[in-house]
């Protein structure tokens, strides 16, 4: 009798133990369902009435019906996968309190992946925000972070054609590393610098389309850069790609040369590249020394020159090192002079290399930074010429 | 003996890491941050010094009374009473240490992850499974050692290998900007952490050799040194100047992997993998509780009380520590104070007394 | 509220007891008698502390000693 028991008592503890398991993993208080989440793509930022915030969200629509029903067609440019609200708070926080009001589903961060700034609140200051985007456990401090022309509840609500959203648009964009990559652990850190100097990217609409009225594409044309935590000005294209290359965060471009007298152009394909920042202080005069490594190759050659010829090889590096160095010029002329934010990270150069003598120069920094003397060294290598030589149908023999 | 069951060096070593380095990874950052800023790296290098002088007073206190654990031996040398008292002060420490360990546990988890659950579940729950383990013995915490910590140290060394992309060297410049003394003043909090090598006297006695304790002693300090240095480090070259304004910097590492944007969003994990570190550490904690009381006591057995020990460390846990913004800042300030007095000043004491009693009664004696 | 905590301490508390006491019978008075006591500073504990949750407690008495220290610091 009793061997029967045994058995039974033990599946019987079992049980219970199970049981008391399924109780205490879920977490009673903190339980939540999947379909009981609203997921948070992307967000906006905006300045709202008396000095108010004004939060938009775009909120993941789960379709699996939708996808069902058009089987046959493309799911990814469906339009309504997404929509977008927003609310108006002191804080962040509080419009995201209205937000879920108006939401029959619990607001989750977890999912947002961009956050867009809109101009207005740029130049008023965005310190206090990126508090919310730290402090809170749920949204991802990888986040990637724009500031947008206009209000950023337009960008959020375009419909691209090959991405899902805006949102998607905007980081495929940025991780191809044309313009700045900047996430909200970069700009917290930005922010806590030396006269708080931050570059974001910006935000603009590409007009529509012929074909397409209503669809307008978000896309990232320069930089905005910012100053004790205020947006003070703007950098074009061009500009941007000048500041890239100190930042040590060019990964992909394209540079065009033409070579003195001759006909046509050579491109060149950036390979790879690297950038020190070499601080220098000397009786006084603050200087930096910006050495670029860079290794290109050819792709495409209009000129009648045989890049197998080391003369025209070298004279052609030295056209590539010019024209990095003046897209640097552009960029510095720009963001040292005019607009006096350093973006760079000079200050940490100079902190790291001089440290006691920062500290006496720290609260002068802002005067300082300008007067710096930049100077360049740039060193090409041009490590293939591509698959054809020379310009075979012309025939040339050279 | 109370306890039957033996155990290796090896699980000493481990069960001793876990003790002090599973808190120790979320708090030490920032807590060494305050006032190291960018040398937190070298804070816990000055903590190993704590961490070495314990060991080596507790190994030499176990090889003058083989056998017993710091509550047997204080009695025997410091007398009956004194001794009694003594022994008291240092189970009333550990039964506060432990409560902190349990609540700092409960306050990551509701920081991280359950912030509407009220947190005596949270401790409430592990605390029943850690008495469990409790109930099983040394041999049992010692499996669970072996068994769990080789995955929590692949776990903090994969987390930061995800993040060699993100992690720029330039941020531990400049070293030692302001000399020394900001290195130092961090480093209270990782000496109050390594000071709790202390409880090493609950486990020696259970050894089942005794030559090379100290050698193994001092390998548990300097991996768990090591390991702070580690996370430190990686947490500063990752976040830079920032490191100061996060609470847990290495949950915002974990969160902040992405590796070639599919695996990302890894952070439950970690902190599944991080709990079994804390079970380890939270149960040789109960564990030397319910033994240290059972033989301050001098009872034939602990497991009767391993329940109400419980019981009563998470009351503690909630009672000795008003708020989480209250602990941290204790840990930086009074804390370490109170730790290094009773877990350093004890066993000195305990020493000094027993080596002189010796030579005199050696004296007297031939 | 306050009701309902003290009801709930109680009940885990004679959960416990119910648990632990028949194994306790081949131990001896002593252990009885000890584990009684433990028990019962347990539920006058959280007992208080449903009722005064502010109570002051052994974390303010580290802090009135050691806040000397903090000063060096």
């Amino acid at each position: 009798m009793s061997c029967m028991i045994r058995p039974i008592k033990k599946t019987m503890t079992l049980m219970l133990l199970l049981c008391l398991t399924s109780i205490f993993l879920t977490g009673c208080w903190d339980r939540t369902e999947v379909n009981d989440l609203a997921l948070i793509l992307a967000a906006g930022i905006d300045k709202g009435k008396n000095k108010n915030i004004e939060l938009s969200a775009q909120i993941y629509i789960p379709g699996g019906s939708q996808g069902g029903q058009q089987s046959g067609m493309s799911s990814g440019s469906s339009s309504g996968q997404s929509f977008v609200r927003s609310a108006e708070g002191e804080t962040i926080a509080d419009a995201m309190a209205r937000l879920q009001e108006e939401l029959t589903r619990e607001v989750f961060w977890g999912q947002n992946e961009v956050l867009i700034i809109g101009e207005k609140l740029a130049k008023a200051g965005i310190s206090d925000e990126i508090d919310f985007w730290m402090r809170h456990s749920e949204p991802r401090i990888r986040a990637d972070v724009f500031v947008s022309k206009g209000r950023s509840k337009s960008v959020l609500g375009a419909k691209p054609e090959l991405e899902r959203d805006a949102a998607k648009q905007l980081r495929k964009i940025v991780k191809t590393h044309i313009g700045v990559k900047v996430t909200v652990k970069d700009l917290s850190q930005m922010l806590a610098g030396e006269s708080a100097p931050a570059v974001l990217p910006w935000v603009e609409k590409l007009p529509p389309s012929l074909m397409d009225k209503k669809k307008e594409i978000p896309i990232i044309n320069g930089a905005a850069i910012f100053k004790e935590g205020k947006m003070v000005g703007r950098l074009d294209d061009k500009e941007t790609r000048g500041i890239l290359w100190p930042r040590n965060e060019i990964k992909s471009g394209m540079i065009t040369i033409a070579i003195d007298d001759e006909n046509g152009y050579i491109s060149l394909k950036l390979l790879r590249s690297h950038t020190e920042l070499i601080p220098s202080i000397k009786n006084g005069q603050w200087s930096m020394h910006i050495k670029t490594n860079a290794d290109l190759e050819v792709v495409q050659n209009t000129t009648k020159l045989n890049l197998f010829n080391s003369k025209v090889i070298k004279r052609s590096k030295q056209k590539v090192a010019d024209e990095i160095e003046q897209r640097e010029r552009l960029a510095f002329s720009e963001v040292q002079e005019k607009l006096n934010s350093d973006i760079f990270g000079f200050a940490n150069e100079f902190q790291s290399k001089y440290p006691q003598i920062w500290k006496q120069k720290k609260d002068e920094w802002n005067e300082i930074f300008p007067q710096v003397a930049v100077s360049f060294e740039t060193k090409v290598k041009i490590k293939r010429t591509g698959l054809a030589t020379g310009k075979r149908q012309r025939g040339v023999e050279q | 003996m109370i306890e039957k069951g033996r155990i290796s060096y090896l699980e000493l070593a481990l069960i001793m890491y876990a003790t002090v380095v599973a808190t120790a990874i979320l708090y030490i950052p920032y807590v060494t941050s305050q006032h190291a800023k960018r040398d937190l790296w070298l804070s816990p290098i000055w903590g190993s010094l704590s961490g070495f002088l314990i060991v080596m007073i507790i190994v030499k206190l176990s090889k003058l009374y083989p056998g017993k654990t710091l509550i047997e031996y204080g009695e025997l040398i410091l007398g009956r009473t004194l001794g009694k008292i003594i022994s008291f002060i240092y189970l009333f420490f550990l039964l506060h240490d432990t409560a902190i360990a349990f609540r700092e546990y409960g306050e990551f988890i509701e920081s991280a992850f359950l912030h509407k659950t009220p947190i005596i579940f949270v401790t409430g729950s592990i605390a029943l499974s850690c008495a469990i383990a409790v109930h099983g013995g040394i041999e049992t915490i010692g499996r669970c050692a072996t068994i769990f910590l080789p995955i929590v140290l692949a776990l903090y060394i994969l987390i930061y290998v995800f993040l060699i992309p993100d992690l720029n060297v330039k941020n531990i410049f400049p070293i030692m900007q302001d000399g020394i003394m900001p290195s130092i003043k961090g480093s209270i909090a990782p000496h109050a952490w390594l000071s709790q090598f202390s409880l090493m006297s609950f486990l020696i006695p259970f050894l089942t050799n005794q030559q090379k304790v100290m050698k193994w002693g001092m390998f548990s300090v300097i991996a768990s040194v090591l390991t702070m240095v580690f996370i430190n480090l990686g947490n500063l070259l990752l976040f830079g100047g920032i490191i100061s304004n996060l609470y847990f910097p290495v949950f915002e590492a974990a969160r902040f992997i992405s590796v070639g944007s599919f695996f990302e969003h890894i952070e439950s994990m970690v902190i599944a993998f991080w709990v079994l570190g804390g079970f380890v550490q939270l149960s040789s904690f109960f564990y030397m509780l319910t033994l240290g009381t059972s033989q301050w006591l001098t009872l034939p057995s602990y497991k009767q009380f391993v329940l109400p020990i419980g019981f009563l460390i998470i009351i503690f846990s909630v009672w000795s520590i008003p708020s989480f913004e209250e602990m941290i800042q204790g840990m930086g300030t009074t804390m370490p104070f109170y730790f290094l007095t009773v877990q350093l000043l004890i066993p000195v004491l305990l020493l000094g007394v027993a080596v002189i009693r010796r030579k005199r009664s050696n004296s007297f004696l031939p | 509220m306050k009701i309902g905590g003290i009801l709930g301490v109680t009940v885990i508390l004679v959960l416990i007891f119910l648990y632990q006491w028949p194994k306790l019978n081949k131990n001896g008075r002593k252990v009885k008698i000890t584990f009684f006591l433990l028990m019962l500073l347990n539920w006058v504990l959280a007992v208080l502390l449903v009722i005064f949750p502010e109570m002051p407690g052994p974390g303010q008495l580290i802090d009135f000693i050691y806040k000397s220290f903090e000063t060096f610091w």
